[in-house]
């Protein structure tokens, strides 16, 4: 077991891709990703006399979601959307728009490059607001508003996409490199023929399994650690519940990875067909897991998968732990789910390995 | 001798194939995980936000409050969870059960009713961005088709609501930003339920917003998710399987074997990296009949133009895997590595979820490195928007840029190795 902690710690390179390559792949994608849509790049259309709607105009640019996109007179907007130098275009009516109003219900025209259907949704829902508001400062408000509804956002009042994402990327992060680590292990050992030499030591089946995980189990914690506080210093995500809360979640997850890991590295004959097994197993455990796209939505048939995905229990832990400051509820369920989880991988992989040893 | 010899490439891909071959596993599973991958995946991921669970605590228990209770699940976006006993509503959104709570206070049905202006509190997780972004954009269409129901009169954005929704009112970022559905799957279309007609409501404004989404009309996600899919995981295949099998020779020592052998390195990545481009490709055939056949996903472009960006995309991969083939020379680091540069980085930062337009400068110029960037922007484009050559100038011209680097690379560190 020493043996495998020290010979993966050894190499430099390998130290850079442990440590390193999970604090900058935090970084980046922590400061980068923004679920919010920004930089929507938009061209307004109108006759020259058209004042009214300049200045709606002017309330786009002004919000700071839209950048103004110049255009000579008598482009084509469907030309300028086609060739992607506008996201969306904004047309006026042509008698004016103050005109077209003052007959009621005069229509502003938003063509919207549809091509990204996320986007395209986020760019209707600013504009209805900004035009909504836009009429209110032309016209004043008609009549009061019967209802209204007093929005309070709990957890992440200022909504910050980091607070959210970076327990994600945490969990998928902690995911990827316990996999990459173990999923190769037993693989290479066996096409290198140093197996034969570990297997002929005497040691039973469970010694030898148990010194070939542990340090990758070792490793996976210090690396949860490590980005934890990363998370902390860098994007101030707090540590809102229990520390050992934090700390029983990320055993239970690193032991299922691991045990997975070291699963596809006994199934495997060699090292392609390994990394091909890692790769299936990270790709959809990475989309089902909540992080980049909510689980409810997804088909009843898909939700069922997602359940046994690891990763989900995991960060959806990190995100009530960190954020919420941990409910006793969601806690032991979600780690009752991956202890689990760890018992039935760990169970496999000890079997699949007695059989290679057989 | 110097010259590159177009039959050593040959007898060295020919070699590769074998070596594939005597794998099916491998071989079934890199021809077959891009289509299980696409259909599965391009059936689960949907942008609009649904099956929100919404807590009520109703302590008017008058038929107002019944109503707009209603009119929630009406929408289609929520649909009611009841209240655990012994929990209140917060608790429920501590615990996961609910994403929203609505608030009705006593004498909700008795304001309404004399025709005064009430208030509901909406409290709702913000553990979770995307749906709570996606909630609040959901909420001043309620709130129009909830009035109409209530009072029946459709009314106008209320003046004291409308402004603090907006960006442009204020520019801190923090404040605006709270009220403001600022979020991918922000804006729903179908806000009314039946029987509350929004021509009614916009009749009333003096001038509204009337959109028409090019390229995609009904917003359907899978026509924006399917390319995209189809691009990452075409790309990380070919990253992967590349990335071992120039390692997979210096590990087994046959590397010096080879080099023995009157075969020059361009020949030897060349043959290297057809086999698997081949192969990368027969998935990308797959890929687009899954698309087309079983999604309904249009063809809007030049198929010639697809076909001209696949290959370049895929060379600029396969290109990456050789890099890291070379720079590693170890099967379980070039993996490793092959994951790291591959895996995240092409899910997060290529503009397949999260448009690289809204980043913060400095990473969109990082982004520019990423070639399942530059095709994702070109696959979109020809598949929905059909463009043509010259608007796509820039992202081929990348990629082109990117494989040819990334090649010269790879040739100069392995004619190093072996001096």
């Amino acid at each position: 077991m020493r043996k495998e902690l020290i010979q993966t710690l050894r190499d430099v390179r390998m130290r850079v891709l442990l440590f390193g390559a999970p604090i900058i792949q935090l970084t980046i994608f922590g400061l980068a990703l923004s679920t919010e849509i920004k930089n929507i790049k938009l061209a307004a259309f109108s006759q020259p006399e058209d004042a009214m709607f300049r200045r709606v105009a002017e309330g786009f640019y002004a919000s700071g979601w839209f950048v103004r996109i110049n255009h000579m007179p008598g482009a084509d907007p469907f030309e300028l959307i086609a060739s992607g130098r506008a996201d969306a275009a904004l047309i006026s009516p042509k008698e004016g728009l103050a005109r077209s109003a003052g007959r009621g219900g005069g229509k502003i025209q938003l063509l919207v490059d549809a091509s990204n259907a996320a986007k395209a949704r986020a760019v209707e829902a600013y504009a209805k607001n900004i035009i909504a508001a836009a009429a209110v400062r032309e016209y004043g408000a008609r009549g009061e508003a019967a209802l209204k509804f007093d929005v309070r956002v709990l957890y992440n009042p200022a909504m910050e996409s980091s607070m959210f994402l970076v327990p994600g990327v945490m969990g998928m992060l902690a995911c990827l490199i316990t996999i990459i680590l173990t999923a190769m292990s037993l693989t290479r050992e066996r096409e290198l023929g140093t197996f034969e030499t570990i297997v002929s030591a005497p040691l039973s089946n469970a010694e030898i399994l148990l010194g070939k995980t542990l340090p990758y189990i070792l490793l996976g914690l210090a690396n949860v650690v490590l980005v934890v506080i990363a998370g902390y210093l860098i994007f101030g995500v707090p540590v809102r519940g229990a520390l050992w809360q934090l700390a029983l979640g990320a055993l239970a997850f690193v032991i299922t990875t691991v045990s997975v890991g070291t699963f596809i590295s006994t199934i495997s004959k060699n090292q392609q067909q390994a990394m091909l097994g890692g790769f299936i197993f990270l790709f959809p455990a990475i989309l089902m897991s909540g992080v980049l796209y909510p689980v409810e939505n997804m088909p009843k048939a898909v939700i069922a998968a997602a359940y046994l995905d690891p990763l989900m229990y995991f960060v959806r832990i990190l995100r009530n732990i960190m954020l919420k400051g941990g409910d006793a509820h969601v806690f032991w369920t979600n780690l009752g789910a991956l202890a689990l989880m760890a018992l039935f991988a760990a169970g496999l992989a000890y079997k699949r390995f007695r059989q290679t040893l057989n | 001798m110097n010259q590159f010899n177009i039959h050593r490439a040959y007898s060295i891909a020919r070699k590769e194939v074998m070596h594939i071959l005597r794998d099916p596993f491998t071989l079934a599973l890199a021809l077959g995980l891009p289509v299980m991958l696409v259909t599965f995946f391009g059936y689960a991921i949907d942008y609009e936000v649904k099956n929100i669970k919404l807590a009520v605590l109703d302590r008017d228990n008058g038929p107002a409050a019944r109503r707009l209770k209603e009119i929630f699940p009406a929408s289609g976006y929520f649909h009611l969870v009841d209240i655990a006993p012994g929990s209140g509503p917060v608790a429920m959104l501590d615990s996961g059960r609910a994403s929203a709570a609505l608030f009705i206070e006593p004498g909700f049905s008795r304001k309404i009713k004399g025709g005064g202006a009430v208030e509901a509190q909406f409290v709702l997780d913000g553990s979770d961005n995307s749906k709570a972004a996606a909630l609040i954009g959901y909420l001043p269409g309620i709130r129009r088709a909830a009035q109409v129901r209530l009072t029946g009169s459709p009314a106008r954005e209320p003046s004291s609501f409308a402004p603090a929704l907006l960006p442009g009112a204020s520019k801190k970022r923090g404040s605006a930003k709270l009220l403001f559905p600022p979020n991918n799957p922000a804006g729903p279309r179908q806000y009314y339920p039946a029987g509350a007609a929004p021509s009614a409501e916009s009749e009333a404004d003096p001038f509204s917003a009337e959109t028409r989404f090019l390229y995609n009309p009904e917003l359907n996600s899978r026509w924006f998710t399917i390319p995209g899919l189809a691009a990452i995981i075409i790309g990380l295949l070919a990253i992967l399987l590349t990335a071992l099998t120039v390692a997979r020779e210096w590990e087994n020592g046959s590397m010096e074997l080879l080099l023995s052998t009157p075969v020059r390195p361009l020949e030897i990545m060349a043959g290297k990296l057809a086999p698997y481009g081949i192969l990368v490709l027969a998935g990308v055939f797959f890929v687009y009949f899954v698309a087309r056949l079983v999604f309904g996903v249009p063809f809007a472009g030049s198929h010639v133009l697809y076909l001209a960006a696949c290959l370049l995309y895929i060379t600029a991969a396969l290109s990456q895997g050789l890099v890291i083939s070379v720079i590693t020379r170890q099967q379980q680091v070039a993996m490793q590595l092959g994951m790291i540069t591959g895996l995240l980085p092409s899910m997060l930062l290529s503009g397949f979820i999260f448009p690289v337009e809204s980043m913060p400068e400095f990473f969109q110029y990082l982004t520019m490195l990423l070639p399942p960037r530059w095709f994702m922007a070109a696959a979109r484009g020809i598949i929905l928007k059909g463009a043509d050559l010259g608007e796509l100038a820039v992202p081929f011209l990348a990629l082109g840029l990117l494989s040819a680097g990334m090649l010269a690379l790879a040739l100069k560190k392995f004619k190093t190795d072996l001096e």
